[in-house]
């Protein structure tokens, strides 16, 4: 019973605020999300990240940290990838070769709807929307319920909560993005010093580099829904 | 593979020696041990080095075999991956090079590092001098990233030698060609990372240091390299050019060093894919730039996936000797295995051993196209790393596989448990991203021999680093048999300017 109210309250806060993006069509060339993200868990105080589409390219940018995620699906099957550092102005650009030495194997459609995709074919589509120009999904998969507000123009959610135990989690995207906003972010990045990942043992004389090496990759799991693998936190297994 | 006279000349009478030796320990040993085919293989080898010769010829040829990160560690791992990828367990597999008579083990510390990068050791390998990390073939007078204190510190190279002598010389890699290793063999930099224009600082553009793409094209040695072949397409590239597979170039100048290259040498040719390699004519061409990928070429494991299609380290280094053999005065050639570095910088050890045994493949083409009469063949490492081969696996153990001891009734099923009572795996890192915070991931039921898979680490880190112990290296040809006990890496070029009769220095 407790399970079911605190379901209710869920789903009750993604009717109020589900339709507060809801475009109608997709703007053209460029846009993108930002949502908020929060949880329930004490101390989490509730954050950023931006979904930025153009063409192939998908990012996803944490304004918070001033870091992004940046994929090229120009072929598909080769995907490009580079983390962004906005503070120090620098990128690191992983080659396929990178990634599949680091075993990261991402999904293209997985990037593009903010991991949200993989939920649709195992959720209920629900006959009522708080948007007109969206679909709802709910259901449960291996213990975690979902509550999913699609936006079939966007191919993209413009409103996920998910919920395990007590803990609940939600994405509301709660602001649209246009093109000039979203080239000019990528047109910035694209000017950035890059170093390929390749290259990044080698250069520990690099003080942004050594922190790399020492330190790893500064992972904004809270932001995201998918893994440092690359794969939807919701499925999927990796070593 | 072209015989040495002198070692086949003596095979008769090291059989026969063999055959005495035997004959002599049968009288106090057991048949049990002489009859033994460990014993038997061990005399036979003990007798083939008792009628060794020493070849003390001039080389005329001298091929200089780098691989990357390829530590000690490393060559027993590959050595067995090779060994089980033909279907045998793989300890008793040799490869290519270490059938070679003559080796050594080189000290790979530089100037100011324990641990170096590939910049000081190639330039210790290359020019005799140990320097600084991140100096290509500048003195450690220089200070790295200021241009103007290496002007005057530029130390003269192997290659340039041999270009001074009226050789052919050749650079080949894995990775870009403007890349620490083969990049130390024509350029002089205090900074590694200046491979286009764009890397370069206000003070070297002001100091007039060039950039390292264009001192292979513009401020090449003698008549310029006649093969120069790897990755690294978009540092000879403008900014403002896409190219053939949707990389950009990275050039700030405008110049297009493929164009350069032709206008700059005679009947020279530039190449960016599989078919365009296969087309070319050696006899029609005398300089080669091959350059198959944007930034570093794919690792051996994915090879064949590659977009436009690019050649195996073979295959380069078998068109790079036909190009430099037309010359009669003899060449100078280095091949670099680039990529192990990055496959366990990455911490996967597979693509690190499949680069391993390309490497050696590349060894074993060059030696079905030299004669070793007047070819010396190095194959050493800059460096190592922190790789290791660990626990008491069994026999024939799959090399990538979860450490199963020598137990009969357990050996097909159960794996060896840690002190954590987790499986493991026989190879591993120091340091690196395999590495959890926290306890270790059960491997059980995990595909440890899937070539994506990241070895466990001790101390996690973005990228795992390179290791300070001693490097092989493996010798055939003239002066090969300089190559003894334990030496500074440095060493290695004294032993190509004597063998090869270079001109650095008379000994």
């Amino acid at each position: 019973m407790f399970y079911k109210a605190l379901m209710l309250l869920a789903l009750g806060s993604l009717s109020a605020h589900g339709a507060s993006v809801c475009p109608a069509t997709a703007p053209a060339g460029a846009w993108g999300l930002e949502y908020q993200v929060s949880a329930s868990q004490s101390g989490a105080e509730p954050r950023q990240v931006q979904l930025l589409r153009r063409g192939a390219q998908t990012a996803l940018y944490s304004p918070e940290h001033q870091m992004a995620e940046w994929w090229h699906f120009e072929d598909p099957k080769r995907p490009g990838f580079s983390r962004v550092f906005d503070q120090q102005q620098r990128r690191i650009d992983y080659y396929m070769g990178d990634l599949r030495a680091l075993g990261v194997q991402a999904q293209q459609e997985e990037v593009e709807s903010f991991a949200a995709r993989h939920l649709l074919g195992q959720l209920t589509k629900q006959g009522s929307s708080p948007c007109e120009h969206a679909e709802r999904y709910q259901g449960e998969i291996n213990g975690v319920s979902y509550d999913l507000l699609w936006s079939p123009v966007l191919a993209a959610p413009l409103a996920i909560v998910t919920r395990k135990g007590e803990v609940e989690r939600r994405w509301q995207a709660d602001k649209l993005l246009g093109k000039d906003a979203v080239n000019a972010r990528f047109a910035t990045w694209q000017r950035y010093r890059e170093t390929d990942f390749a290259d990044i043992g080698d250069m520990e004389n690099d003080p942004f580099l050594a922190k790399m090496i020492n330190q790893g990759f500064i992972e904004h799991r809270e932001h995201a829904v998918y893994n440092d693998q690359g794969q939807p936190l919701a499925t999927g297994h990796s070593h | 593979m072209k015989k040495i006279p002198q070692v086949m000349s003596a095979l008769g009478a090291a059989v026969a020696t063999a055959l005495v030796a035997m004959a002599a320990d049968a009288a106090v040993l057991p048949t049990t041990q002489t009859d033994s085919s460990w014993y038997q293989d061990g005399a036979a080898a003990v007798a083939a080095k008792v009628a060794q010769a020493r070849n003390t010829g001039t080389a005329k040829n001298i091929i200089f075999f780098v691989g990357d990160g390829m530590g000690v560690s490393t060559l027993t791992a590959a050595r067995i991956y090779q060994g089980q990828q033909a279907g045998n367990s793989g300890e008793e597999n040799r490869l290519s090079f270490e059938t070679f008579p003559y080796s050594a083990l080189s000290k790979t510390y530089s100037v100011n590092q324990q641990t170096p990068d590939s910049a000081p050791t190639m330039t210790a390998m290359i020019t005799g001098v140990k320097t600084e990390d991140g100096m290509l073939s500048v003195s450690a007078d220089s200070i790295r990233g200021n241009c103007l204190s290496s002007q005057g510190n530029e130390l003269k190279t192997a290659l340039e030698l041999a270009e001074d002598r009226g050789k052919s010389t050749g650079i080949v890699s894995t990775a870009r060609i403007t890349h620490a290793t083969p990049a130390a063999t024509y350029a002089h930099t205090p900074e590694r990372d200046w491979e286009a224009d764009s890397n370069l600082t206000a003070e070297a553009v002001a100091n007039g240091c060039h950039d390292i793409a264009y001192q292979l094209v513009m401020d090449a040695p003698g008549d310029g390299l006649e093969v120069a072949l790897g990755g690294g397409r978009s540092y000879f590239l403008p900014n403002t050019v896409t190219d053939g597979e949707g990389a950009k170039g990275r050039r700030k100048d405008g110049n297009d060093l493929t164009a350069k290259w032709s206008e700059q040498f005679t009947n020279a040719a530039y190449v960016w894919n599989q078919a365009q390699f296969d087309a070319i004519d050696v006899t029609k061409t005398d300089h080669l730039l091959g350059l198959f990928e944007a930034s570093h070429m794919q690792y051996e494991a994915d090879r064949a996936d590659d977009t436009a299609g690019e050649p195996s380290l073979a295959e380069m280094t078998s068109k790079a000797i036909d190009m430099l053999a037309k010359n009669d005065k003899g060449y100078f050639l280095m091949v670099e295995g680039g990529r192990i570095d990055h496959a366990h910088h990455a911490g996967n050890a597979a693509r690190a051993l499949a680069d391993t045994v390309a490497l050696s493949d590349a060894v074993k083409a060059a030696l079905g196209k030299v004669d070793l009469e007047d070819t010396l063949i190095i194959v050493s490492a800059d460096h190592s790393h922190t790789f290791t081969i660990a626990g008491y696996p069994a026999r024939g153990n799959p090399i990538l596989g979860l450490v199963h001891e020598p137990n009969d009734e357990a050996i097909a099923v159960n794996a060896a448990t840690a002190d954590d009572g987790l499986p493991y795996t026989t190879l591993g890192y120091a340091n690196g991203p395999g590495a959890k915070q926290g306890a270790r991931s059960d491997l059980s039921g995990i595909d440890t021999t899937d070539v994506d898979f990241l070895q466990q680490a001790q101390v996690p880190m973005g990228s795992e680093t390179h290791a300070a112990e001693d490097v092989a290296i493996y010798a055939t040809g003239p002066g090969a048999y300089l190559f003894q006990g334990n030496v500074e890496q440095n060493v290695i070029f004294h032993v190509m300017n004597q063998a090869g009769a270079l001109g650095g220095s008379k000994y």
